[in-house]
C-alpha cells in the first residue's frame, strides 16, 4: 500500500491500530486502489465513516475531507452533504455491518429509495467486534459470539433465503455487489463501478476478524484458520455454496445511471419551480 | 415592509428564508408541521431545498450534512421529535455545526396533547444530548413578530458561534395568528436591528482551533482542505483520540465560546423593575404575554409588582435577578422547570413560588388572585397545579 | 373604540370556526388595529371542538387570552356550555340549530340561524360561517368596518365568492346593530 498510502492517505493513521491479522486493511486498500485506478484526486472524494472497527480504523485516513457520522446515521448526513456539494464530488463511505444493516438500516434504505449518489462500502466483520464480539445481523447462524454463547439463534440478513442486497435492490439501490476482502482485482473493479454509478451504490465486503469472531466462532486466533474458513465459505452469486453458510459474491445488481439521482432530482425540481413561478 | 396577519409558523419560515436558509429537512408533527409545509412551498421559490425525512433523526442529520457542505439549514419539530434530535444535536454541538433547530413545545410527556401548548423542554433544551461538556444557545419568542426576528437572530448566532441554536417556541406562538411585518429592504432589516451573516464557505479552517473565540468561519467539506469532522474527541488536528487532555481542550472550546460571550446572547425584557418591586413574575414564551398584562393591571391598582420576560433562556441570565423579592415563576408545565433556575439565581432574602398550567394559558384573573395572595404574605391557595413555597 | 375587544368563536370542526377568527383578525389588521388570534383544537382531525380567541386593540396586545369576551359566538352545544361562564358583560351569538341557551343568565343572547339560513337560501351549510361574519359585521359596526370584514372574508375564503357574499349580506340583515 506504500505508493497508494503516500498518494492518498495521512501518514499519522498509517499503519492503522487494527489488530494484527485483521482483514480491514485489505478491504481499505481495495477502496483506495479503486479510487486510484479511476484517476481521482484527494479533492474529488469526501470520505465518510461510521463507528466501530470499520469506522474508527478508516476515519481521517483520507488526505482530503473526512467526516465520521453518528452510529448508523452517516447516510443521512451524506444525504444533506450530497445536496450541498457540487455533483462531481464523490462521497465514499466505509462503514460496519452493525452501522449499515442494524442501527442505520432505515437510513440506508431511504438513501437507496432516493438514489442518493454515494458509495457505501460495508466492511463486515460478522458482528460487533469493537465492543468485544457480540453477534450482529450477518453473523452466521449457530456461531458462538460473546452474546450468543450457545450459538447465534436469530434470523440474520444473509441466510435462509434472505439477502440484504435483495432488500436494498427492492428499495431502489442502483449498484450492489459483494466481495470478501480476500478476493482480488474483481472486487476493486466492482468498487470502481460503484463509484462511477451516479446514484446509490453499496458494496458488501465481509472481512476476517481474527481477535474476536475467529476466537469465539472457530476457537482460534490463528489468522490462517479464519482466512481458510472465509475461502471455504466463499462462492459466486450463482452457486449455492456450502450448505451451512456462504458469502455469495459478485456483482449482484448493476442498474448504474438508470434512475434520477436524488440531489440532481431536487435541484432540477427547484429550478423548474423557479422557472414556473418567477 | 410587508404587513400581514400570519402564524408563528409562517413567521419562522420567512425569518429563515430572510436569514439565507436554503435547506430544510423535517418530519411532520403537530404543531410544527406548518413550518415544514411553509418551507416546502417557500424554499423552492428562492432556490432552496426541502427534504421530508423518514424521521427526526434523519431530518437533523440531513441538516448537519447540508451545513457541512456550506448551506444554512434548519429543522423544526415538537417534543416527541425533539427527543430524537438528541443523537444529531450531540454531533452538531460537538462538531460545531451552525444550524437552527425549532421546537414548538406541546403538552407532554410523550405524545401528550398535540395541539396545545406546553413548556416541558426547558431543561431538555439545555441538555439536549448526552455527555455534558457543552453549552447551548436557546431563544424563546413570545409573539409572531418575535418568532420572525428570533429566527433571523438564531441564524446569526449560529454563524458567529459555529453551533446549533435552538428556538424554544410553544404551540400558541407557532399556531397563533398575529400581525407580522416582514422587512423587504436592507434599511428595513437594519431598522429592526436584524443582521445576516452569509455562510463563509471557503474561509474556514480544516479544524477549529482550541479557543473560546467566536466569529471563526465554519468548517466546510468539499474544498480538499483536509477537514475532519467526527463524533469522537478530537486532537487539535481533528484525529480521533482517547487522551483526556485533548478532551479537556475540546470541552473548553464548546463551553467557553458561549460562556465568555454570553453578553452577545442574553436578551430579556423587564417591566416595572425600577422601584424594587415586592413581587416579580418570571416567564418566557406565550405565558409571558399574560404575565405582562397582569402586571400592568396590577400596577394600575398600585400593587408593587414587576416582571422579567426571558427571551434567551440558555445560557441562563442569572445576572438579571438582582432584586431581593418574592419571585413567581409562571410556566406551562406542572412540574416546575424555569422556577428551579429562578430559585438558583435569585438573590439572598428572596422567596420563590411557582404557578404552572399546561395545555392552555393562565388568565390575568388567575394571576391577579395569586399576586394578591403573595403580596398579602399569604401562601398560594393549594390547588393541584399550584405549589406552595416551591 | 374600546381599549381592547375580545371575541370568542367556538364550535365543532368543519364549521369554519378558524375561518371566522381569521377573517375578524385580518379585518382588524385592515382597520389598523393590533390583533391576535389563538386557535385551539381538540384533536388533529376534524370533528373535535374548535375555539378561536380573537383580540383587537388600538394598542399593543399583551395577553392574547379571551377572558372577558365582548362577543361569544357559540356554534355548538358543547362550546356554549364550555365557555358561557366567561361572558359577563358581552353578547352571546348562538345558532339555535345547535344551541339551547340558558335564559336564566343576565346577559344579552342573540339567536342567529346561520345554519338554517345557509341551507334554505343557498342550499349548503358550508355558507353558515359567512352568515355569521355578516352578522358580526353588523354587531361590530364602529369597531371594525363592514367593508373590512367583507374584504378579509373574501381573502380568507378563496372559493364561491358570489355565494359567500350573499350569505354575508343575509347574516348582516338578520341581526340588529349593537
Amino acid at each position: 500500500m506504500d505508493y497508494l498510502a503516500t498518494k492518498y492517505l495521512r501518514p499519522r493513521k498509517i499503519p492503522s491500530t487494527a489488530c494484527s491479522g485483521c482483514g480491514l486493511g485489505q478491504a481499505h486498500k481495495k477502496v483506495v486502489m479503486a479510487i486510484d485506478e479511476l484517476g481521482l484526486a484527494t479533492g474529488d472524494v469526501i470520505w465518510g465513516t461510521g463507528i466501530g472497527c470499520a469506522g474508527r480504523q478508516t476515519f481521517n485516513t483520507w488526505k482530503g475531507d473526512n467526516f465520521a457520522g453518528t452510529h448508523g446515521r452517516a447516510y443521512a448526513i451524506a444525504t444533506g452533504l450530497r445536496i450541498a456539494l457540487p455533483p462531481d464530488k464523490k462521497i465514499i463511505m466505509t462503514v460496519g455491518d452493525g452501522d449499515a444493516f442494524g442501527i442505520g438500516f432505515l437510513h440506508l434504505l431511504n438513501c437507496a429509495r432516493r438514489n442518493v449518489d454515494m458509495t457505501v462500502i460495508v466492511l463486515d466483520n460478522l458482528g460487533y467486534q469493537s465492543t468485544g464480539g457480540q453477534y450482529g445481523w450477518t453473523t452466521p447462524r449457530g456461531y458462538r459470539t460473546d452474546s450468543s454463547p450457545y450459538g447465534m439463534y436469530e434470523p440474520n440478513w444473509t441466510q435462509d433465503g434472505r439477502d440484504v442486497l435483495n432488500i436494498l435492490r427492492e428499495a431502489g439501490a442502483t449498484f450492489l455487489a459483494r466481495y470478501t476482502s480476500l478476493q482480488g482485482q474483481e472486487a476493486v473493479e466492482a468498487i470502481k463501478k460503484a463509484i462511477l454509478n451516479k446514484g446509490f451504490s453499496l458494496v458488501h465486503m465481509p472481512y476476517p476478524c481474527v481477535t474476536n469472531f475467529a476466537e469465539r466462532a472457530l476457537g482460534t486466533r490463528k489468522p490462517v484458520e479464519i482466512y481458510k474458513w472465509f475461502m471455504e465459505h466463499t462462492c459466486s452469486m450463482h452457486e449455492k455454496g456450502p450448505a451451512d453458510f456462504a458469502f455469495r459474491t459478485g456483482i449482484y445488481y448493476d442498474a448504474s445511471n438508470s434512475r434520477p439521482e436524488f440531489a440532481e432530482l431536487v435541484k432540477g425540481w427547484v429550478a423548474d419551480i423557479q422557472r414556473r413561478y418567477s | 415592509m410587508r404587513r400581514t396577519l400570519d402564524t408563528g409558523n409562517a413567521a419562522i419560515t420567512e425569518g429563515a428564508i430572510l436569514a439565507g436558509c436554503s435547506l430544510f429537512a423535517g418530519y411532520p408533527i403537530t404543531p410544527a408541521t406548518e413550518i415544514a409545509e411553509n418551507m416546502s412551498r417557500r424554499l423552492p421559490q428562492v432556490g432552496g431545498y426541502y427534504v421530508q425525512a423518514e424521521d427526526e433523526l434523519t431530518a437533523l442529520h440531513i441538516c448537519i450534512g447540508g451545513s457541512l457542505g456550506g448551506l444554512k439549514t434548519m429543522t423544526a419539530t415538537s417534543g416527541p421529535g425533539f427527543i430524537l434530535y438528541a443523537d444529531p444535536l450531540g454531533w452538531a454541538l460537538g462538531s460545531e455545526i451552525p444550524l437552527v433547530v425549532v421546537n414548538a413545545q406541546r403538552v407532554g410527556p410523550v405524545s401528550g396533547i398535540t395541539g396545545a401548548p406546553g413548556q416541558g423542554e426547558f431543561y431538555m433544551s439545555r441538555y439536549p444530548t448526552q455527555g455534558g461538556n457543552y453549552e447551548t444557545i436557546v431563544l424563546a419568542p413570545n409573539s409572531v413578530q418575535e418568532a420572525f426576528s428570533i429566527t433571523v437572530e438564531a441564524f446569526y448566532l449560529a454563524e458567529r458561534f459555529r453551533m446549533p441554536v435552538i428556538i424554544l417556541a410553544d404551540q400558541l406562538v407557532t399556531d397563533g395568528w398575529e400581525s407580522l411585518s416582514i422587512p423587504e429592504t436592507p434599511a428595513e432589516l437594519e431598522a429592526m436591528r436584524l443582521k445576516v451573516i452569509p455562510r463563509r464557505v471557503k474561509e474556514g479552517p480544516e479544524f477549529y482551533p482550541c479557543t473560546d473565540a467566536i466569529d471563526i468561519p465554519p468548517v466546510v467539506l468539499g474544498h480538499n482542505t483536509g477537514a475532519a469532522c467526527s463524533d469522537w474527541t478530537p486532537t487539535p488536528e481533528g484525529y480521533d483520540t482517547e487522551e483526556v487532555d485533548f478532551q479537556h481542550q475540546h470541552a473548553y472550546r464548546l463551553i467557553y465560546k458561549v460562556r465568555n460571550n454570553k453578553d452577545l446572547i442574553t436578551r430579556y425584557e423587564s417591566y416595572f423593575m425600577d422601584d424594587n418591586p415586592e413581587l416579580i413574575l418570571v416567564a418566557y414564551g406565550s405565558p409571558s404575554r399574560v404575565v405582562v398584562s397582569a402586571v400592568k393591571q396590577a400596577r394600575e391598582k398600585g400593587w408593587k409588582v414587576g416582571a422579567l420576560r426571558l427571551i434567551s433562556l440558555w445560557p441562563f441570565p442569572d445576572e438579571i435577578f438582582k432584586v431581593p423579592a418574592k419571585y413567581l415563576s409562571v410556566e406551562l408545565n406542572y412540574d416546575g422547570q424555569l422556577v428551579r433556575e429562578v430559585q438558583r439565581a435569585m438573590p439572598a432574602g428572596s422567596e420563590v413560588h411557582f404557578f404552572g398550567k399546561c395545555g392552555e394559558l393562565p388568565t390575568v384573573a388567575e394571576l391577579e388572585e395569586l399576586m394578591q395572595a403573595l403580596l398579602a404574605g399569604k401562601g398560594i391557595k393549594a390547588r393541584n397545579w399550584e405549589w406552595e413555597a416551591w | 373604540m374600546a381599549r381592547r375587544t375580545e371575541v370568542l368563536v367556538s364550535g365543532f370542526g368543519g364549521q369554519g370556526v378558524v375561518r371566522i377568527g381569521q377573517t375578524l383578525s385580518t379585518a382588524a389588521v385592515y382597520q389598523g388595529l393590533h390583533t391576535t388570534m389563538l386557535v385551539s383544537h381538540g384533536t388533529e382531525t376534524r370533528g373535535g371542538y374548535v375555539r378561536t380567541q380573537v383580540v383587537m386593540s388600538p394598542e399593543n396586545i399583551d395577553s392574547p387570552v379571551v377572558e372577558n369576551p365582548a362577543y361569544f359566538v357559540a356554534l355548538s352545544k358543547a362550546a356554549y356550555h364550555r365557555f358561557i361562564d366567561l361572558v359577563k358583560v358581552g353578547t352571546v351569538i348562538y345558532d339555535p340549530a345547535y344551541v339551547e341557551p340558558d335564559q336564566s343568565r343576565p346577559i344579552k343572547q342573540v339567536p342567529l340561524a346561520a345554519r338554517d339560513t345557509a341551507v334554505q337560501e343557498l342550499g349548503r351549510e358550508l355558507y353558515a360561517n359567512a352568515v355569521v361574519l355578516g352578522a358580526m359585521a353588523r354587531m361590530m359596526a364602529g369597531l371594525v368596518d363592514k367593508e373590512n370584514i367583507l374584504k378579509a372574508m373574501l381573502e380568507r375564503i378563496p372559493r364561491f365568492h358570489a355565494e359567500n357574499k350573499k350569505a354575508f349580506e343575509l347574516g348582516y340583515a338578520l341581526v340588529a346593530k349593537e
